[in-house]
């Protein structure tokens, strides 16, 4: 384990003396690996995948990805689309879509432009989740199903 | 492979522990923790103490540093802290201040 340490670090030297792309290419490579856990804030640009375990708050601008083992314990979590298939307890809030696979465990509120739920997945909380009523679904309140979606636009 | 990125539009404040490697291209303030190497890029803040297998540094570091391998400090690199490890190098456009502690 001693050696294959100092060869990683040999290893990466002319990788760490390139230069970091400022931003864009380089920002969606982030990830949180499998054997790592992290307390606090994480925030910033950029897609990040969570493989191990995140208690705090998350809030990025760019795709999310709880992947299968990781555990997610947050009181928010923001970001562009999320795809959950670990497990994660707190609420969620995507600008996009928001999806569950079959192997996700997520208690807390969803909120996103579109939720989707595998067959296997297990979800205690609300969805929240905007979208416009066909006519056909709106019965009774179809008039007033129209007036809010005027509203909104 | 790197099992841990924090990529450059990515800031964690509070504490990263991993069993794993990391490699810091964003900004971290808090602390690190972490069994196998470490690596604080070009570009990359890091205000925290850093404890690891070793570390490579090119960013910016502010914190105490204890290593249980190497640390190689590389052009570019600006560390304000302590340096514990049994082999550091300081290449040439490294800045350091602090002392280094060599386990003589």
């Amino acid at each position: 384990m001693t050696l294959g340490g100092a060869c990683t670090t040999f290893g990466r030297q002319p990788m760490a003396q390139a230069r970091t792309i400022p931003r864009g290419s380089d920002s969606g490579d982030a990830r949180i690996g499998s054997g790592a856990r992290v307390r606090g804030r994480i925030h910033g640009e950029g897609d990040l995948v969570v493989e191990g375990q995140v208690e705090g708050s998350l809030s990025i601008r760019g795709d999310l990805t709880i992947a299968e083992g990781a555990s997610v314990v947050s009181e928010l979590v923001e970001a562009q689309s999320i795809s959950i298939v670990g497990s994660l307890e707190g609420d969620v809030a995507a600008s996009g879509s928001v999806r569950l696979a079959a192997s996700a465990r997520v208690r807390g509120n969803l909120r996103g432009s579109a939720v989707s739920i595998e067959e296997g997945a297990r979800f205690a909380g609300k969805l929240d989740c905007e979208f416009d009523l066909p006519p056909e679904l709106g019965g009774a309140s179809r008039a007033e199903s129209r007036g809010r979606t005027a509203a909104r636009r | 492979m790197a099992s841990t990125v924090i990529g450059a539009g990515i800031t964690v404040e509070g504490e990263i522990t991993t069993e794993e490697d990391l490699v810091v291209a964003g900004t971290v303030r808090g602390k690190v923790s972490a069994k196998e190497a470490v690596t604080i890029e070009h570009g990359a803040t890091v205000e925290a103490d850093v404890v690891g297998g070793s570390l490579v540094v090119a960013g910016a570091l502010t914190g105490n540093v204890t290593v249980h391998e190497r640390v190689d400090l590389q052009a570019g690199a600006r560390v304000i802290g302590n340096v514990k490890a049994s082999r550091v190098t300081i290449a040439d456009g490294a800045l350091l201040k602090g002392n280094v502690d060599m386990e003589v």
